[in-house]
């Protein structure tokens, strides 16, 4: 056959493949491998236009820290592939009329329509409690709620053998993060590391694996061992390391880190380089702790739940590496993390000098 | 290959971006091809694939701020926000997310890679042979118009598809 024959044979085959009349399986021409890969890449228009989305999307959240009134959010970027049916809204060039109350509500213009002289402040304190009073009524969800909030320092009242900085971390060289999950139990000695995949599901001697710690540590716990802090919460993964744990670290403990411990640190234990809390160690104390709100989102479904945040109290009393151990989702996290930045902690304290410390706090979200 | 090669200064670009946002699109570069081959191969088609990708990059600008540099890769965190994005997808459709677990455990990884490999081999072909896959497989036009569109024969534009079709074999052969 030649070369004419066989571009006029392969454009048939691909004629079909288009049209979903062959698929390229194994024994059809190779070239068609290709063709079936190369019929699912992105649009060209869709990546630039995405990127531009990132590129604006970025800069707006950089300038989120000095908002101005002429910028307005961006669209979900995803609505570029279904024909981009929105339009920006140019706040600079619209009509001040049309955005204007002067018209409509005189008083927010100064301009008095009783006989008394009206109090703008107060005209407008009270236009708004009604209109939030009006918007909760109509949302038929008229609830208050109360938030909880319980910092549980992980090893307050035990007494370390080690000293308490921690971390750990390994996996078996897979493309993706560990999956979330929860470490096994701490011992003083580890025989089998942690694992999410089981590549041997029939030991020979089945030995319950374990992270090096003081086994009085209690962590989460839950029957799917993983990395607290993960993002993958889908794809059964070890991680990213390389030594026979799993994580994204080194070593044979589960997390960041290095050693058989967890987390983020070196060696034994938990936790990234800080110290926890043992005898001789006073804990941090929370001294402003203003409550954190509820998220719209939350509010309106009823979602209720706990937070657990972990965090290091630095030495100065401040919440700092706040990061989410249990996630509640619908916005609650964000909400709890926002709150617990603006706590002020008495700091924990090594013989007297305060140091930085990490502990867990709890935020429980409960609508009554 | 940008694809398969770690990026030396990653982590500076993951700094900089944590500063100022508007550095993502550099990382947005790197990683794109590999974040919607691993959407791509799940999805239903190319606009579902366009859609669930488009969210992974809102997501992961979103949280850029809770990335910290462990070692791990970045495209290690993005499959992460991209399997819960697609697990939050076929829940939705009625899927069967185990599914999503079975199919990554099946040599997945390894299609990715070739899928991302592929389309980066794309912008590498001269530029005829581009111009024909671009508008043969990913605008889906017939060979009459692309022909037209070229100025060249129908027979012409199928020998240009299929000397396409034969180099992105034999690169993707050699870089595999």
């Amino acid at each position: 056959m030649n070369r004419e024959a066989i571009a006029d044979e392969l454009d048939r085959q691909v004629e079909d493949l288009l049209h979903g009349t062959r698929t390229a399986g194994a024994g059809s021409n190779p070239l068609l491998a290709v063709a079936a890969e190369l019929q699912m890449l992105p649009d060209r228009e869709f990546m630039e236009s995405l990127k531009e989305v990132v590129i604006e999307e970025g800069a707006g959240n950089a300038e989120d820290l000095l908002p101005t009134p002429s910028r307005q959010r961006l669209p979900h970027p995803s609505r570029f592939s279904k024909g981009g049916d929105f339009q920006y809204v140019d706040t600079e060039h619209l009509d001040p009329s049309a955005t204007s109350l002067s018209g409509f509500v005189p008083l927010f213009a100064g301009k008095h329509s009783g006989l008394f002289p009206g109090d703008q402040r107060s005209f407008l304190v009270s236009f708004a409690s009604h209109a939030a009073l009006i918007a909760l009524i109509a949302s038929g969800i008229f609830v208050g709620h109360v938030t909880i909030v319980k910092p549980t320092f992980l090893t307050s009242e035990i007494t370390f053998p080690v000293a308490g900085h921690g971390g750990g971390g390994s996996g078996d060289r897979s493309a993706i993060q560990a999956t979330k999950g929860t470490p096994p139990k701490f011992s003083d000695q580890q025989v089998a590391p942690p694992v999410i995949v089981v590549h041997n599901d029939k030991p020979k001697l089945p030995v319950e694996s374990t992270v090096v710690g003081p086994p009085q540590i209690k962590l989460p716990e839950s029957n799917h061992i993983g990395d607290l802090v993960s993002t993958n919460i889908v794809i059964p993964s070890n991680g990213t390391g390389a030594s026979g744990g799993a994580g994204d670290g080194t070593g044979t403990g589960l997390g960041v880190g290095v050693g058989p411990g967890v987390g983020a640190g070196r060696d034994g234990g938990y936790g990234g380089d800080q110290y926890q809390p043992r005898v001789g160690i006073t804990a941090p104390r929370a001294v402003y702790d203003p409550e954190p709100e509820y998220s719209e989102e939350a509010r309106k479904v009823k979602h209720q739940g706990i937070v657990v945040l972990a965090l290091v109290v630095d030495a100065q009393g401040h919440a700092r590496d706040i990061r989410v151990a249990r996630s509640l989702g619908m916005g609650l996290d964000e909400k709890a993390i926002e709150a617990v930045k603006k706590w002020k902690f008495a700091p924990g304290t090594n013989n007297g000098v305060p140091v930085s410390m990490q502990v867990n706090v709890e935020v429980n979200f409960r609508l009554f | 290959m940008r694809a398969l090669e770690r990026e030396p200064d990653e982590r500076m670009l993951i700094e900089a971006a944590r500063q100022n946002r508007s550095h993502f699109a550099e990382l947005y570069e790197q990683n794109f091809h590999r974040v919607y081959a691993f959407i791509a191969r799940r999805a239903a088609n190319r606009e579902e694939a366009q859609d669930l990708t488009a969210e992974v990059f809102h997501q992961a600008l979103a949280s850029l701020e809770s990335f910290k540099w462990q070692g791990a890769p970045f495209i290690a965190w993005l499959y992460g926000i991209a399997a819960n994005v697609l697990a939050t997808h076929w829940h939705k459709t009625g899927r069967n997310v185990e599914q999503l677990n079975e199919d990554w455990g099946q040599g997945g990884s390894d299609e990715i890679e070739r899928r991302a490999m592929l389309a980066e081999l794309v912008d590498s072909l001269l530029p005829d042979q581009r111009t024909v896959i671009i508008r043969r497989f990913i605008e889906q036009r017939s060979i009459r118009e692309i022909a037209l569109e070229l100025g060249r024969s129908e027979g012409a534009v199928k020998q240009l598809q299929l000397r396409a079709l034969e180099n992105l074999r034999e690169k993707l052969g050699k870089r595999s």
